[in-house]
């Protein structure tokens, strides 16, 4: 058991983490070529930068939308997502975790504020569960995949607080922070080729959509072409 | 979340339709608006192949592929969709109605979806799925008020317009649309409601004509004057249903003296391309910068219209030439700056009513013209009230993406689609409701009809010509000219 939790906790981490960000860097450098192509064949360079930045800025300190519409569900989502990236990487065992993985290190979050968070995000899990289960709306746009990614979200960390915050007993404890290990390695796996991929790629939508709305010139004859439809009245 | 579902009568009469069954069975199509008759047979492939011919000569693939990799389905966009706020339908999420498109390009074009298409055999696009495509991209007003809500930026209205380009590649285009461009791309007439040039120099003269007597200043309609600063093109429809806005922007012109001039090769606005297809778009921009250049005008002006406005400004820099392409200034804008520069002056004792003013879409919601119009108004109308939401986050009036030209879905559109902005202006209160926009005019009047509003719609320079006041050197000049008459 204990060889298993530190192969999980050593080389496998190593490589999960290895594939994580090289499926990430894919899909990014995938984007950009996208974005650069798209960008030569316009004519009109001139981008919108400014209500680009903007638009981008209003989602990374998204206060203005939340007063808006819809307070207590946008409101423990940010939640979640501050929980899911604060916790995994300043934890005080995460830190050390990483120390010997990548050989850098940073400050650690104290233990209460790591426990409060934890706490919170897994309230707020169960609380995008339920609304999903809940809401007609929500429940009519869901996919199976949805309901099942909040549920293995909720596996590490579930299992993280139980090992770092109840005594459970030696045994117990290395099969549960076994499950803790190898969950969140899937997720890792798992994030590239999934719709959490948006933790690299919604930064650049607005940049994308702006994009997109500069059409390239003179592709009317070649679609009319294409189609078999060149000469034909509109 | 709220959402205010109709009365089962209110929804029966938005959901009618005055189609023929047998029509529908001819062409095999359940949607409200009328299309033509086209081929019916194998409508997935072709759809396909249209989709096909789209993506390999656009950047589309780029926007799908980006958001095929991340949508999340968290439901945000719900809130701000003023038709799933009216009918409570999923089917109305903006998100579920992009995800349509969205399947259909993730099982046919790309590698995951065509291997697992080949082994599960299934997900085949059917003539189902392209109903529904063809039922909900037409429901939507394209106002681009929920890609402000989408936390990770998708454009669902970049998705419905890519969405109805294919759709009208196979024929699923409503015929009102169709009709209109084809008079202006192919006609005798060579613009959408078929005004001819002697009729359309009539109306001109007969509304000069109007104006000397109403303010006694000679103002004009200037005709091919060849080398003016601005060309002018409004809402070709202008001409039979707005005078009054156009007299007003004659009016500012004559008060200021900058020099502009209606072009009789070419003076059509609208551009339904904006609607359906890319094609169109360029076409009918083409067209207006060649009348442009014909006049040797240094500048495009757009005339009261959101659409217009929107697709000249950013369409012509696309297909005439990038950054050198002519610049294109909308007429508010225009408006905004003289009276800045104090040469546009206001009487503020003219105008007494409770005014609002309604955002037009294509104006507001990428920040182009949001503050110009109102601080012109606020500064000669007393009494003048918001709306709420405004500005950016606007409520649509319910007719666009050129829905508001398609007379068939009129219930939809006054029911379902302006329910919200019936609610709100009746909330605001006001007396004068000011939509500087052919579509938004024309729905907002419907909507006050139908919904039993108490307001006037009315265009930003309907109320200028009101309040306008001349220079005395021109009333000398219309001395002069009585003078003249007299003799
Ligand atoms: S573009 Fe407007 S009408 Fe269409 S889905 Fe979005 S909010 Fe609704």
């Amino acid at each position: 058991m204990g060889a298993l939790l530190d192969f999980a906790r050593g080389p496998l981490f190593r490589l999960t983490f290895a594939i994580m960000v090289l499926g990430l860097a894919r899909l990014l450098f995938l984007d950009i070529i996208g974005m650069y192509r798209a960008y030569r064949r316009t004519t009109d360079k001139k981008m919108p930068w400014k209500l680009i930045f903007s638009r981008s800025f209003e989602w990374f300190f998204p206060v203005k939308r939340v007063i808006r519409e819809r307070h207590v569900y946008s409101l423990l989502s940010i939640v979640f997502h501050i929980g899911l990236i604060i916790v995994p990487l300043f934890f005080f065992a995460h830190v050390n975790l990483w120390k010997e993985a990548v050989g850098i290190s940073w400050p650690a979050l104290p233990y209460s504020w790591a426990f409060w968070l934890t706490i919170c995000t897994i309230a707020s899990a169960l609380f995008l569960l339920i609304s999903r289960l809940t809401v007609k709306a929500m429940r009519a746009l869901s996919l199976g995949r949805d309901y099942l990614w909040l549920l293995l979200l909720l596996v590490p960390f579930v299992t993280g607080f139980i090992c770092a915050n109840v005594d459970v007993g030696p045994g117990s404890y290395q099969v549960l922070m076994l499950v803790h290990v190898l969950s969140a390695e899937l997720i890792f796996v798992l994030i590239p080729f999934s719709k959490i991929a948006h933790c690299v790629l919604a930064p650049l939508s607005q940049v994308v959509c702006a994009l997109a709305w500069k059409f390239p010139p003179e592709t009317d004859d070649d679609i009319c072409t294409t189609l078999n439809k060149k000469g034909a009245p509109v | 979340m709220k959402t205010t579902i109709l009365t089962e009568e209110e929804r029966k009469k938005a959901l009618s339709t005055t189609k023929k069954p047998e029509v529908v069975e001819r062409q095999k199509l359940n949607v409200r608006y009328h299309v033509e008759d086209i081929d019916v047979n194998d409508r997935p492939r072709r759809f396909l192949e249209a989709f096909a011919a789209i993506l390999k000569h656009s950047n589309y693939k780029m926007v799908l592929d980006h958001f095929i990799r991340m949508t999340a389905r968290c439901l945000r966009c719900a809130a701000a969709c003023q038709i799933y706020q009216a009918t409570g339908d999923p089917k109305d999420i903006p998100c579920y109605r992009s995800g349509l498109l969205l399947d259909v390009y993730r099982r046919h074009f790309t590698l995951g979806g065509l291997l697992r298409g080949r082994i599960t055999g299934n997900g085949y696009l059917t003539d189902e799925k392209i109903q529904e495509m063809a039922d909900t991209f037409w429901n939507c007003t394209a106002c681009r008020r929920c890609a402000l809500e989408c936390p990770l930026g998708l454009d669902h209205g970049l998705i419905t317009h890519l969405g109805r380009y294919i759709l009208s590649e196979i024929g699923i285009v409503p015929r009102a649309l169709v009709v209109s461009t084809r008079a202006q791309l192919e006609g005798p007439f060579k613009n959408t409601s078929a005004i001819p040039v002697p009729a359309l120099k009539d109306t001109l003269e007969f509304l000069e004509g109007d104006m000397f007597e109403e303010k006694g200043v000679r103002i004009r309609f200037p005709v091919d004057v060849d080398g003016s600063e601005h060309v002018f093109f409004p809402a070709v429809s202008d001409y039979l249903m707005e005078a009054e806005s156009l007299m007003g922007i004659a009016a500012v012109f004559t008060a200021t003296g900058d020099s502009w001039t209606i072009g009789t090769g070419y003076y059509d606005g609208i551009n339904y391309g904006l609607f359906y297809s890319d094609r169109i778009i360029e076409r009918v921009v083409r067209k207006v910068d060649e009348e442009t250049n014909r006049l040797h005008g240094r500048k495009i002006l757009i005339g009261e219209c959101g659409h217009a406005s929107r697709t000249a400004k950013q369409f012509i820099p696309t297909y005439c030439g990038g950054s050198d392409a002519t610049p294109v200034v909308n007429i508010l804008e225009y408006t905004h700056r003289v009276w800045k520069e104090g040469r546009l002056k206001l009487d503020p004792d003219i105008v007494t009513e409770k005014v609002a003013y309604h955002d037009p879409c294509n104006y507001a919601r990428n920040r182009w013209i949001v503050n110009q119009p109102r601080e012109v108004l606020k500064a000669f109308c007393r009494n003048y009230v918001e709306m709420t939401p405004t500005g950016e986050d606007n409520i649509c009036c319910g007719g666009g993406g050129g829905t508001v030209s398609i007379d068939e879905v009129r219930p939809y559109r006054t029911t379902i689609g302006g329910k919200l902005k019936a609610d709100q202006i009746r909330k605001s209160g006001c007396e004068i409701l000011v939509a500087p926009c052919a579509n938004c005019k024309k729905q907002l009047r419907e909507l006050v009809e139908d919904q039993g509003l108490n307001c006037r719609v009315v265009g930003f320079h309907d109320l200028i010509y009101k309040a306008i006041i001349f220079d005395e050197s021109l009333r000398v000049e219309k001395e002069a000219q009585v003078i003249e008459k007299e003799k």
